[in-house]
């Protein structure tokens, strides 16, 4: 009887142990590991040190639950997420750049659509989410907004007798008197570098977007339906060879990076450049806060986008579609947006968030004052971003190398669109499908 | 008797196998590292992305990597700089004689020469890439030496990107080539040079009339690993220094492999293209095999 006590007790305390751990394996407090594959340092320095930051202050919300954060680089970013769709295996949470990649993968099944987890209240305050809205749906979430604009020296345009505009924009023909009126001056009007492609391709989307009508005219082209040697598209880049010829840029364009070129503008190298809002913080320490001024892209294009901003949340992070705990981690995203985490966010990176509960008192300076207007007012559109990486990477940043090197005319720039167009149509048909299906 | 044969039977068939056995672990390893590698591209190679999944197209990567503009410019560039490799093997040649006649200081040369060869590729390229600018220290020399006109955007300009990476490339590897040959010159009879020269040699006779021909098959050597080194070697030159640019002005085969591998999501494209860089550089390396055998024959 005794023993029977004794094995009847053992058993009691046996189940009743099981069905403590069944409570806690399936409950609102089951332990949760999350992996985020985050990217966003090179675009926001301080970016690195605030997420360690915001992952420990989430602990103390929810402790149930361990983010893990791989930081990942550049040069890797596509490359390495596309070995875990392969794999079908890899993060819960990724990091790609907006639009072309991120439908990319969404297109490869690999992306779990963040609209199904995050309420239509929270992601009404997201900004840009239209950079990831594919099939009614949001794919992403976005951290924070990067413009970029034209940054003046203001004392290089007061030696050389030139006003900035009072409207905040020139057109192009009092963009090239002031050109005309700097270089006669003995200052280099536009200080820029292509070594890498991409302020090329940063005239693409201010200068060659303005001449179209919506982002889908450019898909158009994309998928074969027009043709890229239509001036209607690739036009502008006569305007861009008129510059070079004139010597409206620094010589050394070809030698210098997109980072370099900005550089050189801080060091007192030329009047103007294009600056991120990171750049132009930084040439406002460099140069003085008094003597830094920004302007719109000068008014060039006729097309419907001729007044678009150009604002992009640069990377979106979003859920895998293996992810065993998508809730947990759309969770964790929309915490990136809680209010406090959004000003921390900026006292970090000097960043604006992309989300309309940001404070926006934090902003100080009026120069970046200017530019948060900007992005934030009217439509924005990255034109990069709705690119195939392919067609940008052969033909965007190619093409404007070829201008800026002199070693191709505008026509040459067109029909390299064209080519690179066409090999990428017959090197992808599954994107191309894609691309034809997406209506923009 | 007939006890004894069925004892050495099994004896015999042990060590009919034995020596497989031994093999195995080797030749496992050699087919798991080098064969299914190689099979495994020659398959991918025939795959394609489609609309309804991956399908086996057969040969259609092939005929769109030979229609694509790019694929015939990346493969030009790597023929220019199958130019540097006479150069290369020149200048090693002289430099190697110059060292083995015991110029004073000979060995330190011989360290300077070898050095640039441990270094970095990225750390070669990055340091170019600061030198060669429009106004980097070799363009700030020229002017200094009242020879600005020659100064050029060495790596920013179409028509100089590809002889200044030659220029580069011609720096690290010639240290190889120098060490190599010294090697087979400190090995070479004195006797056989002294001969020469009290037969009334001059400098430039005895080295074309007695010292070529003895290093000829180390030359032959070196010239087709230079060869196989501008076709499927240069890309970390290509990537640090210009990023194939300016336009495809520099883009070589092994990066533009990288680039569809990696960077357009098209793996039966890399690898119908690495398949045609596998083929290129089989041909150059049975290309040397016949001419070693060749020179054997002649040799006999």
């Amino acid at each position: 009887m005794k023993a029977g006590l004794r094995v009847i007790t053992i058993l009691v305390i046996l189940s009743m142990t099981l069905v403590a751990c069944g409570t806690a394996n399936t409950g609102s407090n089951a332990k949760v590991d999350l992996t985020f594959w985050y990217w966003a340092e090179s675009d926001a320095p301080g970016a690195d040190a605030w997420m360690t930051e915001t992952v420990a202050a989430y602990k103390a919300v929810k402790p149930n639950v361990t983010i893990n954060i791989v930081p990942q680089s550049t040069d890797t970013l596509i490359s390495a997420f596309q070995s875990a769709v392969t794999a079908k295996s890899g993060p819960d949470i990724a990091s790609q750049w907006a639009t072309g990649p991120v439908l990319g993968f969404v297109w490869q099944d690999a992306v779990a659509p963040i609209s199904d987890y995050v309420s239509t209240d929270e992601m009404s305050n997201w900004l840009n989410t239209n950079e990831n809205t594919y099939n009614g749906k949001v794919w992403g979430a976005p951290m924070y907004l990067i413009g970029i604009e034209i940054m003046y020296n203001k004392d290089m345009f007061a030696q050389a007798g030139v006003t900035a505009p009072t409207s905040g924009r020139w057109t192009w023909d009092e963009f090239l008197a002031a050109c005309d009126k700097l270089k006669a001056a003995g200052i280099t009007p536009f200080v820029a570098g292509d070594k890498d492609g991409y302020n090329g391709a940063w005239w693409f989307s201010h200068v060659g977007m303005q001449g179209l009508d919506s982002t889908d005219d450019l898909r158009q082209a994309i998928v074969g339906n027009k043709d890229f040697t239509d001036p209607h598209y690739t036009g502008w880049y006569s305007a861009l060879d008129d510059m070079v010829k004139k010597g409206y840029f620094n010589q050394d364009v070809m030698s210098l990076d997109l980072s370099q070129g900005a550089q050189a503008f801080s060091q007192g190298k030329g009047a103007m450049s294009w600056g991120t809002d990171g750049m132009i913080k930084q040439a406002l320490t460099d140069l003085g806060a008094d003597k830094v001024g920004v302007m719109r892209t000068p008014t060039y294009g006729t097309g419907k986008l001729a007044d678009a901003g150009n604002a992009t949340q640069s990377i979106t992070f979003f859920i895998t579609k293996w992810s065993k705990h998508p809730q947990e981690a759309a969770d964790f995203l929309a915490y990136l947006h809680t209010a406090e985490r959004l000003s921390a966010w900026y006292k970090a990176t000097g960043v604006i968030a992309a989300d309309k509960r940001f404070d926006r008192t934090l902003v100080t300076d009026p120069v970046l004052q200017q530019m948060m207007q900007w992005e934030t007012t009217g439509t924005q559109i990255w034109l990069e971003n709705f690119l195939p990486g392919q067609l940008d990477s052969d033909a965007d940043l190619t093409a404007g190398q070829m201008v800026f090197s002199q070693s191709g005319s505008p026509a040459d720039a067109a029909a390299l669109w064209q080519r690179a167009a066409e090999t990428w149509r017959n090197q992808h048909p599954d994107e191309l499908t894609n691309w034809k299906n997406w209506q923009q | 008797m007939p006890q004894k044969a069925a004892k050495t039977k099994p004896l015999a068939r042990r060590s009919k196998i034995e020596p497989y056995l031994y093999l195995a672990p080797a030749t496992i390893l050699v087919l798991l590292v080098f064969v299914y590698p190689i099979v495994e591209i020659f398959h991918t190679s025939l795959l394609q992305n489609t609309a309804s999944g991956i399908k086996t197209l057969g040969l259609t990567n092939y005929r769109l990597v030979f229609q694509d503009p790019v694929f015939w410019e990346a493969l030009g560039n790597n023929g220019k700089l199958l130019f540097s490799v006479p150069i290369m093997t020149v200048f090693a040649l002289f430099i190697a004689i110059l060292l083995f006649e015991h110029v004073r200081g000979w060995l330190v040369y011989r360290g300077i020469i070898f050095m640039p060869y441990i270094l970095a590729i990225p750390v070669v390229g990055m340091t170019f890439v600061y030198l060669l600018g429009l106004n980097g220290i070799f363009n700030t020399l020229l002017r200094g030496a009242g020879l600005g006109f020659i100064a050029q955007d060495w790596l920013g300009s179409a028509r100089w990107v590809i002889p200044s990476i030659s220029v580069v490339i011609i720096y690290r590897e010639m240290g190889f080539g120098v060490v190599l040959f010294l090697a087979r010159l400190m090995s070479l009879e004195k006797e056989i040079l002294e001969a020469a020269a009290i037969d009334g040699a001059n400098w430039w006779q005895k080295h074309v009339y007695v010292t070529l021909p003895q290093l000829s098959g180390v030359i032959e050597f070196f010239v087709v690993v230079e060869l196989i080194t501008m076709l499927s070697w240069v890309f970390a030159y290509v990537f640090t220094m210009t990023g194939g640019g300016p336009g495809f002005a520099s883009t070589v085969m092994e990066f533009y492999i990288w680039k569809h591998a990696f960077a357009f999501r098209s793996p039966g494209i890399a690898s119908a293209l690495a398949v045609v860089l596998l083929l290129a550089t089989t041909f150059l390396i049975i290309l040397q095999l016949r001419l070693r055998r060749r020179s054997f024959e002649e040799a006999a």
